[in-house]
């Protein structure tokens, strides 16, 4: 899901490094005043990690395979805002060295990953993990978790791509979204399956790792989710919403409709091949459907993954 | 008479409760090269990692380790780690920098010197370790000899009194072991080697301390300790082979 | 200096992380190489903000714009055939794009824009990347203020980046040496043991670098 330089236009990523330094920053604030300096190097050395992991292939049919991208794993096991700097910084060093994503659609690219992937998922993570307890919980918790936040930060690219014009929305949420919705099945398994393997050798690990992670204050999370519900404004709720048809009329009434336009993209049915225009509603229905099939997998490969310990 | 190092009836348990160390005492006179023996799991690390603060974890400064006569605590732990310096075992732990000037620079630069002082040390260390020109170089494309070397440098430039090394010749090719062997030789500091090397023990160190699940099970001249085959059998070490054909100097 | 010459111009220390890295580490020494970091960053920075925001329709800046990197490219004896394939990375991103306006009758000039404006911004950071130390690269960012916290972070992943990796492919070697069967739900769970087992190596490592800063007076 790395964007190249040239697939978005200037004001989309100005918006998305804005929206994306102030995350980041809030992040590095966080992390330094929360977390204890015995795991600052575990920082560095969870985004090598995170690279490393993401290099493994898991084989799936017929020489496709998938890979772990990671950012609700380590969210789960470092805390949101220690999550936000290290995907960050994979995607930086992906970045300059190995070319993968943009120079100009970093700060996209850190919105979609970094910060909706990692935030989301860790809020969906322990909303779950509050109503089903212990390992087993955790492990559901996060499958899910994974599975939503890719499907997330697929929808929020689409959502640059369209404001960039580069692909209209009417293809791009269809194709993001239900492509997504295959990854994130993976990613929710793969990350499942390595945070269970990491609670089995090390359960102290990950109570110790957690519970430095976790932010103080409630403020810090609400902090996050406002940066993140900001990006879904912008990139997504345009498209998603018909309130654009609605402004546009309004500006017409008061006579400054022609300001407007550049900035507000419109969804244009008329562009598009025939039978594609219903595919964003389908697309929608099928995500809701589908987040609730992926949450009753969820907690059924909980189930079989954690057998329940047998009472002494 | 003044000593470098004295132990005095040690303890550490690991988080699980095992007892890592019970009751380990013993003398390092300043200048003496001084080996620690032991099979692994004996303790070894365990011990070392007390010698400069970094275990326990919560430091009480009860004074079971004295470092030139000052014993540990969390207040003098900034004094303790300039005069002693520790080579850890894996030196991918101990290169966290990306060019062998900037990590030899590392300890200078906490000990606050200034830049100009800062670069006199790192060549005077690079050249001590037989790596002069080395500087621009990337830490993660050196070989592994070359990799201890650059660790040695580091805590040589720190130019403490006191060094200790943890199995600094595993993993060498015997041509590694024998250059880091010659360098040892010539440093003056007081030296603590823990290792398996017993021809290192051989050919540096006059005294030996065999270490046996957390206790000090011998205590000696090098020669002595190391012909009593019994002892060495008995603790998971060796005679070695060496010693058959040594004449003491 | 012992001289211990690659056999490939792209071969590292470590001897997995030549097949799974496409970062070129040969030796080759070059007037681009020799110019200072923040010049060439600086340099590349207004390249690739100016190509992306310039309208297509303004070919003399394209134009130029590619024949100041071709002449990067050769000035910087970088193999032309690794930077081929390196621009190879885009074709799947390109091709989408080329498709879906393909289906649309709106103006070709858009997809002719994303295709031009992504290969010359690819190829900059291409040209930059590898003929700078990314030490050198750090040492700017942290000349324009970027957090320590973050400087540090990216300094220690790209330093343990290649061990990582190496141990990785260590694991899984010796994982399927020990594996007979072809199930692949045993192999998922293989996979991700190694991956777990990855994870809690990285962490125990942190704490020994913790260890070994502290020992020489990090504060």
């Amino acid at each position: 899901m790395h964007i190249p330089d040239g697939f978005i236009d200037g004001k989309t990523a100005v918006t998305a490094a804005v929206i994306s330094a102030t995350g980041v920053g809030l992040a590095l604030r966080q992390v330094r005043r929360e977390l204890p300096p015995r795991k600052i190097p575990l920082l560095g050395l969870a985004a090598a990690f995170l690279f490393a992991a993401q290099m493994v292939n898991f084989p799936v049919a017929g020489g496709t395979s998938g890979h772990l991208v990671g950012g609700t794993l380590v969210a789960a096991l470092l805390g949101p805002g220690a999550a936000v700097v290290v995907v960050t910084t994979v995607l930086i060093v992906q970045c300059f060295l190995f070319q993968d994503g943009g120079v100009t659609a970093l700060g996209a690219n850190i919105f979609n990953m970094a910060i909706v992937n990692s935030v989301a998922g860790y809020v969906i993570y322990r909303m779950v993990c509050r109503w089903l307890t212990g390992i087993r919980g955790q492990v559901t918790a996060i499958a899910f978790a994974a599975w939503c936040a890719t499907v997330l930060a697929a929808i929020c690219c689409a959502g640059q791509l369209a404001w960039s014009g580069t692909i209209p929305w009417a293809v791009a949420f269809p194709a993001m979204a239900t492509v997504h919705m295959f990854i994130g099945v993976g990613e929710g398994l793969i990350s499942a399956l390595v945070f269970l393997a990491v609670y089995r050798a090390r359960p102290d690990l990950i109570s110790e790792t957690a519970s430095a992670g976790q932010p103080q204050r409630l403020g810090e999370l609400v902090r996050y989710g406002l940066l993140v519900t900001l990006g879904i404004a912008i990139f997504v709720a345009p498209f998603a919403c018909s309130w654009p048809d609605g402004l546009d009329s309004v500006a017409d009434k008061f006579g400054f409709g022609h300001k407007m336009s550049p900035l507000l993209p419109a969804p244009a049915p008329d562009y598009l091949v025939p039978g594609i225009h219903w595919a964003v509603g389908a697309t929608a229905v099928a995500g809701a459907a589908g987040s609730l099939i992926v949450f009753a997998l969820a907690l059924l490969m909980g189930r079989w993954l954690v057998p329940k310990p047998k009472d002494l | 008479m003044s000593c470098a190092i004295e132990v005095s009836d040690l303890k550490y348990r690991y988080h699980d409760g095992t007892e890592a160390l019970r009751g380990v005492s013993f003398r390092v006179a300043p200048g003496e090269c001084v080996a620690l023996l032991g099979p692994n799991g004996s303790g070894k690390s365990t011990v070392l990692l007390h010698l400069n603060g970094i275990l326990p974890e919560k430091l009480s400064g009860n004074g079971a380790v004295k470092i030139l006569g000052e014993p540990v605590t969390p207040n003098n732990l900034e004094t303790i780690r300039r005069q002693v310096g520790l080579v850890f075992q894996d030196p991918d732990d101990q290169l966290f920098c990306p060019t062998v000037e900037e990590d030899v620079a590392f300890g200078p630069q906490q000990l606050g010197l200034g830049n100009a002082d800062v670069a006199v040390r790192v060549q005077k260390a690079l050249a001590q370790v037989g790596l002069t020109g080395f500087g621009r170089r990337a830490t993660h494309h050196l070989s592994h000899g070359e990799k201890r070397r650059v660790c040695l440098a580091g805590v040589l430039a720190c130019e403490p009194a006191i060094l200790v090394l943890d199995e600094p010749t595993s993993d060498l090719d015997p041509r590694g072991r024998r250059e880091f062997k010659a360098l040892l030789r010539q440093i003056p500091a007081t030296k603590l080697i823990a290792t398996h090397d017993l021809e290192l023990v051989v050919e540096l160190c006059s005294r030996a301390i065999v270490l046996d699940r957390g206790s000090v099970v011998a205590d000696g001249p090098t020669f002595e300790l190391l012909n009593d085959e019994k002892l060495m059998l008995e603790h998971g070490l060796e005679r070695p082979h060496i010693l058959h054909h040594h004449h003491p100097h | 200096m012992p001289c211990r010459r690659p056999a490939l111009p792209f071969q590292t220390e470590g001897p997995v992380s030549v097949h799974l890295v496409n970062h070129h580490h040969g030796q080759p020494d070059s007037l681009v190489h020799r110019l200072a970091a923040a010049l060439k960053l600086g340099v590349a920075l207004v390249i690739i903000v100016a190509t992306v925001l310039a309208p297509i329709q303004w070919r003399a800046w394209f134009i130029s714009v590619t024949m100041l990197l071709l002449l990067t490219a050769g000035l910087s004896r970088l193999p032309l055939f690794f930077l081929f394939r390196r621009l190879l990375v885009l074709s799947p991103f390109v091709l989408g794009v080329v498709l879906v306006n393909a289906f649309q009758p709106g103006d070709r000039d858009k997809w002719l824009a994303v295709a031009v404006k992504s290969v010359l911004c690819l190829l900059t950071v291409i040209l930059v990347s590898n003929t700078t130390p990314f030490s050198q690269i750090l040492r700017v960012l942290k000349s324009i203020r970027v957090p320590t916290l973050l400087i540090t972070t990216l300094a220690l992943m790209h330093r343990y980046l290649f061990v990582l990796m190496d141990e990785s492919e260590r694991m899984r070697r010796a994982r399927a040496s020990r594996t007979f069967t072809r199930g692949r739900r045993f192999h998922w769970n293989t996979l991700a043991t190694v991956v777990g087992q990855l994870f809690i190596r990285a962490s125990e490592r942190a704490e020994r670098i913790y260890d070994a800063m502290c020992a020489r007076g990090w504060k």
